[in-house]
């Protein structure tokens, strides 16, 4: 796990904070004191000065880190079995999965067989989560990962496998409710902050006013709809900003493609929209284009496309997690969860990963980094 | 040596040398005219071979690639009907079928899909359908190539299969592949051209999938975006339009002063393109470096030559010397033999008369240049050689001849002696001859006083010596032969024959 710790953070920035701080905690604060016992939680935003001037390279390139080392941990079998569950089939997802595959074929060099299942449904859905881990806790697991698709559903399903002794915990975007017995999570623990510091950014830009539309994935999803409270507790912040509608896309481009020609059809003077998942930056951005509309696009995530919009400056910022390292961090962690471990001094509760806020002109760099692409 | 022999050899090592010096300068004159007609010939062929060339390699390249991508799906194919032969009834079961088959045809990452895009490998089951591209069609009806780039995981090369008979544990599986890291293929590629050529994989856009450097100037760059600063736009657009099509071409810029030349040729099956490229000043370099060896070997065969050719002509020479030198000694020789015979009395083996004249002529300028001292002159005549002629025949005569030079001969043999008359010789004594000179004709009047008795050969001699007042040899030679006529009396009156008492 990395930590951005730069210094390079300006007062200028909007809210460009390290905030230490729990998931799926309805309140910000809360969960900020849950975790600082991590020194590896970070999150980080800067400005786009800052980005494109002081950050430069370096700054970018360490936005998902690719350089990962299993730690000295022994793992006391040669043999375990995992099964993870995610919300849906998402590219988002697949990025987790390489992350873990590295981790599996590290533990493999040292004459350790991981095997796992990494399964997720077309459609994202609370109750095919639910049924996929009670089948799979009927399955020789060593042990069961799942990233929630709707914390009031599913946190109390894992409260009961993990009385019946299953080993679960928690991983990716999306962590269960604060309260719920699952062991560890790895993931985005700042899902209100990244939606907070994206709308800062946005407000900024547009001189704290003005109208705008927030863009949700799925409903209930924590980390969807912390960041689309984060955006709204900041919008709230300036009397001159106004939220015009805020719609769910169910994670679908072509969905949140058609809610923003919607909104635009009623707010032709739309000055920004506020992107809390991988699609909604994307439908919005083609939306824009189409309409050759001057709303300003904040978003989530690492989508191709979205980076491309980036680039061509449809699309003013994108906050990038870093899901290479939830993967890899995830396997690790599970395999002391399956030797018994608790948090505590071998891995923490809650095991944060940074989410990198990028600019136009880090689009380039991004771009040759994930898909090896030179725009 | 004579004055006209040393011209004659002055003239030949002359010519020699000469000679020498021109077959050089000749051969000299026609390798470097040879070298700077290769080297422009050379220049002239460079651009038309350059191309050439290139295709060649990109094509060489291509056909490795598409042979893996039909062995890989051979394999594809033998794996999957593998995996159908075994008992498989649970996961566990096929994951370490799979691991079986991979490690058995080395496949890379094999995996199958069943119909719900869940994809299972040796290690992992997940569900893929976001993540590769040939699932995103419900059906697959027919082989799929793809490039795949994901999150920063390296390139690969996707092929998958249809493996529509393909059922276990009742559920149907619709698909298998593999995926092979582009850096893998790319170490395939790079066969041994002596690091002449730069090449790289590029998508129909023109991008490297390779991450291999095409040259300084393109590097990694998308090839379009790199070039179309170095090249005509009509040129560029159309070698980009041709590129996005799938044809082959080349294309020649100069970039950072040097003239570069690149080929494509589609990889088929993939949307892929081969591109090599080459600096022109690497075929110069390499051409150039080609003739200066071959010069340099000319240029050793040349000195090599020469020297022969010097060695030769310098033992040619001294052979001609040798020779020539044989000869006038051999010249020599007959010229004295010659000489001997024209100053032998053939009769008697003595000199003749000719010869005693060129003695005469050489103790005159001796003796007028003052270096002699001792010299004598005895002068003979045979008695009675017309008596004998006339009454016993000239053969009788001849005898008589002989006779007495070897009677002359015998007494006077410190001396050169001389027949220059029928019956008269001289005898010129010098050093010991000279000093018994008094002594010899004594003896040999006795003897001759005897062979009057015994009426054998009787000959008149007088002598005289060089005086200081002698300035020539006939002066010596006139009181000899004044000594002899009166011996020749004294002869007559103790009983000897002559012409006149018989």
């Amino acid at each position: 796990m990395k930590c951005l710790n730069r210094g390079r953070l300006s007062a200028a920035v909007l809210a460009a904070v390290f905030t230490l701080t729990a998931c799926s905690s309805s309140s910000p604060s809360s969960g900020k004191d849950e975790i600082q016992d991590s020194p590896d939680t970070a999150v980080e935003t800067v400005s786009e000065e800052q980005s494109s001037s002081g950050g430069g390279d370096d700054y970018v390139s360490s936005a998902v880190d690719f350089d990962h080392e299993l730690d000295g941990y022994m793992p006391l079998k040669d043999n375990y079995n995992f099964y993870f569950t995610y919300k849906i089939v998402h590219p988002w997802w697949d990025a987790v999965a390489l992350g873990m595959e590295e981790a599996q074929r590290q533990y493999l060099d040292r004459g350790i067989k991981i095997t796992y299942e990494y399964m997720a449904p077309k459609e994202a859905s609370a109750e095919d989560q639910t049924e996929r881990l009670h089948k799979a806790e009927e399955g020789k697991y060593d042990v069961i990962g799942v990233d929630v698709a709707d914390e009031d559903i599913i946190s109390p399903v894992l409260d009961e496998m993990v009385e019946n002794g299953t080993k679960v915990m928690t991983f990716s975007s999306s962590d269960a409710k604060e309260g719920c017995k699952r062991i560890a999570y790895v993931g985005n623990t700042h899902n209100y902050e990244d939606g907070a510091d994206l709308t800062e950014a946005l407000c900024e830009k547009l001189g704290y006013k003005g109208k705008v539309a927030i863009l949700v994935g799925s409903v209930g999803a924590p980390c969807h709809e912390d960041r689309a409270r984060g955006a709204k507790d900041t919008i709230a912040k300036y009397p001159d900003m106004e939220i015009v509608a805020t719609e769910y896309d169910n994670d679908s481009i072509d969905l949140a493609y058609n809610l923003t020609m919607k909104i635009l059809v009623g707010n032709p003077d739309l000055d920004g929209i506020i992107c809390c998942n991988m699609s909604n930056p994307v439908g919005a951005a083609r939306a824009i284009t189409e309409v050759k509309s001057d709303a300003v696009i904040v978003g989530m995530d690492h989508d191709y496309e979205a980076l491309r919009y980036l680039h061509d400056g449809v699309i003013y910022c994108l906050g990038v997690q870093d899901c290479y390292s939830i993967g890899f961090d995830t396997i690790q962690i599970a395999v002391k969860i399956a030797d018994g471990n608790q948090p505590g001094e071998l891995f923490p509760e809650k095991t944060d990963e940074t989410t990198t806020v990028i600019y136009q002109k880090d689009a380039a760099i991004m771009l040759e980094l994930l898909y090896g692409e030179t725009p | 040596m004579t004055k006209k022999d040393r011209i004659t050899r002055k003239t030949f090592v002359l010519t020699a040398v000469i000679g020498s010096l021109l077959l050089i300068f000749m051969v000299s004159a026609n390798t470097i005219w040879s070298s700077r007609q290769t080297n422009v010939a050379t220049d002239e062929a460079v651009s038309e071979v350059s191309s050439f060339y290139l295709e060649a390699m990109a094509d060489r390249r291509a056909k490795t690639i598409t042979n893996l991508i039909n062995n890989n799906f051979d394999q594809m194919d033998k794996a999957v009907q593998f995996i159908d032969d075994e008992d498989i009834y649970t996961k566990e079961e096929l994951q370490a079928a799979i691991g079986k088959v991979k490690s058995l045809l080395s496949l890379d990452r094999f995996a199958l899909v069943d119909d719900d895009d869940i994809v299972y490998t040796q290690y992992t089951t997940y569900t893929g359908g976001s993540r590769h591209a040939f699932l995103l069609n419900e059906k697959m009806d027919e082989k799929s190539i793809s490039t795949v780039y994901l999150y920063g995981s390296s390139k690969q090369l996707c092929l998958a299969a249809p493996t529509s008979d393909l059922s276990i544990r009742r559920k149907k599986f619709k698909a298998s592949f593999v995926q092979i890291d582009i850096r893998e293929i790319v170490d395939l590629l790079a066969f041994d051209d002596q690091g002449r050529t730069y090449f790289g994989l590029y998508s129909r856009n023109g991008k490297n999938l390779s991450d291999t450097e095409l040259g300084p100037f393109i590097g990694k760059q998308n090839l379009f975006e790199a070039t179309k600063s170095v090249i005509r736009e009509a040129d560029w657009k159309k070698c980009q339009d041709s590129f996005e099509k799938g044809e082959e071409g080349s294309l020649a810029f100069t970039a950072l002063g040097v003239e570069e030349t690149l080929c494509y040729v589609p990889i088929e099956d993939t949307d892929w393109e081969m591109v090599v490229l080459i600096s022109e000043s690497v075929i110069h370099d390499r051409i150039r470096n080609i003739s200066e060896k071959n010069l340099a070997a000319s240029k050793h065969q040349i000195i090599f030559t020469l020297v022969l050719v010097l060695l030769f002509s310098a033992v040619l020479l001294i052979e001609l010397m040798i020779m020539s030198r044989k000869n006038l000694e051999a010249e020599k020789e007959t010229s004295k033999l010659f000489r001997n015979m024209a100053n032998t009395d053939s009769m008697t083996g003595v000199r003749n008369k000719h010869a005693y004249s060129e003695n005469e002529a050489y103790l005159n300028q001796k003796i007028m240049d003052n270096e002699i001292e001792k010299l004598g002159i005895v002068v003979c005549d045979i008695n009675g050689l017309k008596y004998v002629n006339d009454t016993q025949g000239h053969a009788a005569g001849d005898k008589l001849i002989k006779d007495a030079s070897n009677l002359i001969c015998e007494y006077y043999n410190h001396g050169s002696v001389f027949r220059i008359g029928g019956d008269e010789f001289v005898v010129i004594l010098q050093d010991k001859g000279y000093d018994t000179m008094i002594d010899v004709a004594r003896e040999l009047n006795r003897k001759i006083e005897d062979n009057i008795k015994t009426n054998s050969v009787v000959v008149a001699i007088g002598y005289s010596e060089l005086t200081d007042g002698d300035n020539t040899l006939r002066e010596v030679f006139e009181r000899a032969d004044q000594m002899m006529y009166e011996r020749k009396k004294e002869l007559k009156e103790i009983g000897a024959k002559t012409r006149l008492n018989n």
